[in-house]
């Protein structure tokens, strides 16, 4: 997971190939570097699966979580990438199997690119979220809390809720439309348009779906068999998985375009021992969304979750509250507030870098896709 | 305030020197003339003494009686809003000012009462509870009154896509250098440049006299601690009216996956969308926006810096995300001009781009920009060395009928007459392959002895590619069989080459010395045809035995015989030989008719014993008539032509 780690990684591959390239027992060292990488994955997919379900930092699916998947993904790319290109031949990757595989993985990883795009939307929605609950949250703050602030904060909290329960699908942009500014309690101002474009701004593109991109991923996305499974065929597939993987995960847990229909069920080879624990992570994240799919909901982001929690709680008590309050009544509702405050600095401070470390995510498929391109196209080897 | 709120008296003697100060502000209060920042002083004075008076009071039992009745009457100006449908600033300033007043003294109410200590008293609580829930019907009410200004004064100026002079472009270069052979390229247009109509501008996307209304609200918004609930509000619909102007451009949304799978026709339209549209969005609108947003929310430390950018974010990553598509795409040479256009685009507006993303949050932003400005510098680096490459390997199976200007001359020439408009920018990016290309290009004006315009990198790419056209000619004239119509073919493609390169903005580029080494080259192989074609004809009525003064009948019979044959044969095939130029087709004939009309007038002349009508088949005039039929690209036969006379 290091960089340190990583790095001495790259440098024994680096090392390796430079010494015995033109060797006898060059197929073992290959082997042997794979058996490592695959070591490497497994201890960090099992760290990953090892976080916690609720507390208040690095839980399951927090964003501080999504973070490390994330890092998973960058560390993993470069390793593979270093396992298939680094000074290699490239007529040894333009040969049958590979010469099928290596187009398949850029249609994934072109793929994977919008998704990153998609997502990054998303998160401008979560940010929006966010805003409207510390407005909440400042409200709920006051002292003496009267039945202003609790109107105030109602106010936001109802647009937190609809916020949060935009319904991603196409058919309903009008839905999506309805922002906290438009309470419409004058109805002679109903007949304002706004809205539409709102809901425009976070598509990738007309008609597109996140859902059906992971479906397309998936295809051919099978793990090699027999000796295959020993050679360039296997960080192939390794590659191809993570990245359908950390897509997968991404779209469950940030809300974006068209989700609905999205499979809970990836090709994930469970007879290889590095999988163990990438699978259990599958596992429960595909319970999780099978659970709560039908409500319709922003996504499994830890905090997010939190927030709607939270956000509903304090929905009702603002609903029936009258000043001056029960003392005990108030001094829940504090620390349900503290709470949310907690989930409101968390998403600040994670909301960019996870953004920018998406951004990255992006950036290294571009690179990595023009790296295979030019070794595909100009059949040298990469140094 | 402060210092009044800490003088408060403590013992009721003190009373009576607040009464009489309390009666002085209020008689102040009354006259008029005075100024908005004394008036608001006196207000808030007025506010604050009464407060004392009931605090005093109150513990004589009388209560907050004097604030209470303050507290109801603007309870009542703001409620009475609450049921009317008719939104305030709608109704006129006097309403809007008046309730902003309203507001106002809610606010002086709740700042006097939390400045009291709080002694356990009830009425004190009670009313403060009272005062905030108004606070925060009119800070609703204030939310909706600003998403109904900044809806309802959306300016509507649209410049709309307007795809004229480029479109022309797009059908010229459209087709690619490969599929070009036996296609006649279409003349080139000029360059689309939409930056000098539109340029940087800043529009009023909101009214300038709405300004201070929406100003007005934001301020008293923030000072009652609901900033954020403006900033949202405002961000909401300023962002939306952004949206819709973008789309007004016409960007259809397209994922990375659609884009690189797209058409060259729809892309390259795509393209000239996109480069059009930055300039919109960033030279007029996000400048205006920047501007707006200064305007209403300056006063209010960074929270401007923050709005511009929440608004901007969506929009800018979809132009960002586009071109991120285009630069990662495969780079064809028919691409180059529109990676050409987008880059410039985007390097006219990076200094912009810095300037209004100069905060913090927004380093995001001009990082992504400047990152997408190098990869589509390589992109044109890309696109320029596959046109290269496209130039220098187009290959053909066939020879080109009738040894005209080659359509693959037409098209480089043309396309690469478009390249001084972008001779700054080509310079700048083919600066550091220039030397390898310099090299390669050794012509005498890359010596010390060049001007400027020949030895700069564009220069020296630019005859690298002719060169490379030259050798493919030379290429493609081998697959003819007849020497004479491979220099005809070379003639006339090197003549079209001279001829671009004289009557364009190229000429600077490529200098004197290259145009009068091309003009010798052309001419070499004028003289070149000439010989393969008419020195053996001529050679045909060749006097044998100079020494004699005649030949025998049958000697000049033979000859005559011979002559006509061959000039028959010459006439068959060449009449469909073509040279498109009709000065450069008129000059060869001069000089082919110079040479051998002479010869066989001289001919004629040295025999006139023998000459006669059986021997001689064409007369002297006839082949200088004929000789005009040549290269006019259809075919004739002789023997028609000669039945035509006779009739």
């Amino acid at each position: 997971m290091t960089g340190t780690d990583q790095s001495s990684f790259l440098g024994r591959i680096s090392i390796r190939r430079n010494q015995v390239n033109a060797m006898e027992g060059y197929h073992e060292q290959e082997i042997e570097d794979l058996e490592l990488f695959q070591k490497q994955l497994s201890d960090r997919f099992a760290e990953l699966l090892s976080a916690p379900d609720d507390a208040p930092t690095e839980a399951f699916l927090s964003i501080s979580w999504i973070r490390k998947l994330v890092d998973v993904f960058l560390c993993c790319e470069t390793e593979c990438k270093a396992i298939l290109l680094m000074e290699r031949d490239a007529a040894q990757i333009s040969k049958p199997p590979l010469d099928r595989l290596i187009p398949e993985l850029l249609e994934r990883v072109v793929k994977a690119m919008d998704i990153c795009n998609a997502v990054t939307n998303g998160l401008e929605l979560v940010r929006h979220c966010q805003k409207l609950a510390e407005i909440a949250v400042s409200a709920l703050e006051q002292k003496p809390f009267g039945e202003g602030q609790a109107r105030r904060a109602k106010k936001a909290l109802v647009s937190l809720m609809s916020a949060m329960h935009v319904d991603d699908k196409e058919s309903s942009v009008q839905k999506t439309a309805e922002r906290s500014w438009s309470f419409g309690r004058r109805s002679g101002n109903k007949d304002r348009h706004h809205g539409h474009y709102r809901s425009l701004s976070w598509q990738v593109a007309k008609h597109w779906s996140a859902s059906k991109q992971i479906h397309a991923m998936t295809m051919n996305l099978a793990a090699p068999r027999g000796p295959e499974a020993s050679c360039l065929p296997a960080p192939v597939y390794i590659l191809s998985l993570i990245i359908v993987f950390v897509m997968w995960v991404l779209i469950a847990a940030i809300p974006c375009q068209e989700r609905s229909g999205l499979t809970t069920h990836l090709p994930i080879n469970k007879h290889v021992n590095w999988t163990h624990s990438l699978a259990s992570i599958h596992d429960k994240i595909g319970e999780e969304w099978k659970k709560k799919e039908k409500k319709g909901m922003a996504g499994l982001l830890y905090e997010m979750q939190k927030m709607e929690k939270l956000g509903q709680s304090l929905i009702e008590f603002t609903d029936s509250y009258q000043f001056p309050g029960e003392k005990e009544k108030l001094d829940e509702v504090a620390a349900q507030v503290a709470e949310l405050a907690e989930v409101c600095r968390r998403m600040d401070e994670g909301l960019v870098p996870l953004q920018m470390l998406i951004r990255e995510a992006f950036h290294r498929l571009v690179r990595n896709r023009t790296e295979f391109l030019d070794v595909l196209e100009q059949g040298g080897p990469v140094v | 305030m402060d210092e009044c709120q800490s003088a408060i008296p403590a013992h009721d003697g003190d009373l009576h020197v607040v009464a009489a100060a309390h009666h002085i502000v209020k008689a102040l209060g009354t006259t008029k003339n005075l100024s908005d920042d004394l008036r608001k002083i006196l207000i808030d004075l007025d506010a604050h003494l009464s407060l004392i008076t009931s605090n005093i009071d109150s513990k004589g039992g009388k209560g907050f009686v004097e604030v209470e009745e303050r507290l109801k009457r603007v309870e009542r100006k703001i409620v009475i809003w609450e049921s009317d449908r008719i939104m305030i600033w709608d109704s006129g300033p006097k309403e809007a000012s008046d309730y902003l007043e309203a507001v106002d003294e809610v606010q002086t109410l709740i700042d006097s009462l939390r400045g009291l200590s709080m002694n356990e008293n009830q009425k004190q609580k009670e009313l403060l509870h009272r005062a905030s829930s108004l606070l925060q019907m009119a800070m609703s009410r204030l939310e909706e009154e600003l998403i109904h200004m900044l809806v309802k004064h959306k300016q509507q100026s649209e410049p709309t896509y307007i795809p004229s002079p480029s479109s022309q472009r797009n059908v010229v270069y459209n087709e690619s250098v490969v599929s070009l052979d036996n296609e006649s390229a279409k003349e080139a247009s000029s360059k689309n440049s939409c930056s000098d109509e539109c340029g940087e501008y800043i529009v009023d996307l909101v009214p300038e006299h709405v300004i201070p209304d929406i100003k007005s609200i934001a301020k008293v918004m923030f000072a009652s601690d609901y900033g954020q609930e403006f900033c949202e509000a405002f961000i909401g619909v300023r962002k939306e009216a952004l949206e819709q102007h973008f789309d007004i451009l016409e960007n259809g949304k397209l994922s990375i996956e659609d884009l690189l799978k797209m058409e060259w026709c729809s892309l390259s339209t795509e393209m000239n969308k996109w480069t059009w549209s930055m300039k919109i969005i960033f030279g007029v609108y996000l400048m205006s926006e920047k501007r707006l947003c200064d305007q209403v929310l300056g006063e209010f430390g960074s929270v401007n810096s923050f709005c511009f950018l929440e608004i901007a974010k969506t929009t800018i990553l979809c132009l960002l995300n586009f071109g991120e598509a285009i630069a990662m795409g495969p780079q064809e040479p028919e691409k180059l001009l529109r990676l050409l256009d987008m880059y410039e685009t985007l390097a006219d507006l990076v200094i912009d781009i810095d300037a209004l993303f100069s905060e913090d949050g927004g380093s995001f932003v001009r990082l992504e920009f400047h990152k997408l400005l190098e990869g589509l510098a390589d992109s044109v680096k890309a696109a320029f060395n596959a046109f290269g490459v496209a130039v220098s390997s187009n290959g053909s199976l066939y020879p080109f009928p009738g040894g005209g200007v080659h359509p693959l001359s037409k098209y480089v020439m043309n396309y690469i007459s478009m390249f001084p408009e972008y001779c700054s920018t080509l310079n700048l990016l083919l600066e550091d392959q220039h030397s390898d290309v310099a090299s390669l290009v050794s012509e005498p004006q890359c010596g010390p002895t060049a001007s400027l315009s020949t030895s700069c990198p564009m220069a020296c790419h630019l005859r690298s590619i002719t060169s490379s056209l030259e050798s493919n000619l030379h290429k493609k004239s081998k697959l003819y069989k007849d020497e004479a119509l491979q220099h005809i073919f070379l003639m006339n493609n090197l003549h079209y080459m001279v001829q671009k390169v004289k009557g364009s903005e190229l000429r600077p580029f490529f200098g004197d010395e290259w145009i009068r080494k091309h003009n010798a080259k052309f001419q070499q192989h004028e003289m070149n045809y000439e010989r393969v074609t008419w020195s053996s004809v001529v050679l045909l009525l060749k006097d044998d035995n100079p020494g004699s003064s005649s030949l025998s009948k049958s000697a000049f019979k033979e000859k005559c015989k011979g002559f006509s044959i061959a000039f028959e044969e010459v006439y068959k095939n060449q009449t469909s030989w073509c040279i498109p130029d009709p000065q450069l087709r008129e000059d060869l004939r001069i000089s082919t008719s110079l040479k051998v009309v002479h010869a066989y007038r001289t001919f004629l002349g040295r025999n006139p014993a023998h000459v006669d009508d059986k021997c001689i088949k064409h007369a002297v005039e006839d082949v200088e008539k004929l000789l005009f039929d040549l290269f006019e690209g259809s075919p004739r036969s002789l023997r028609n032509s000669r039945r035509m006379m006779k009739t």
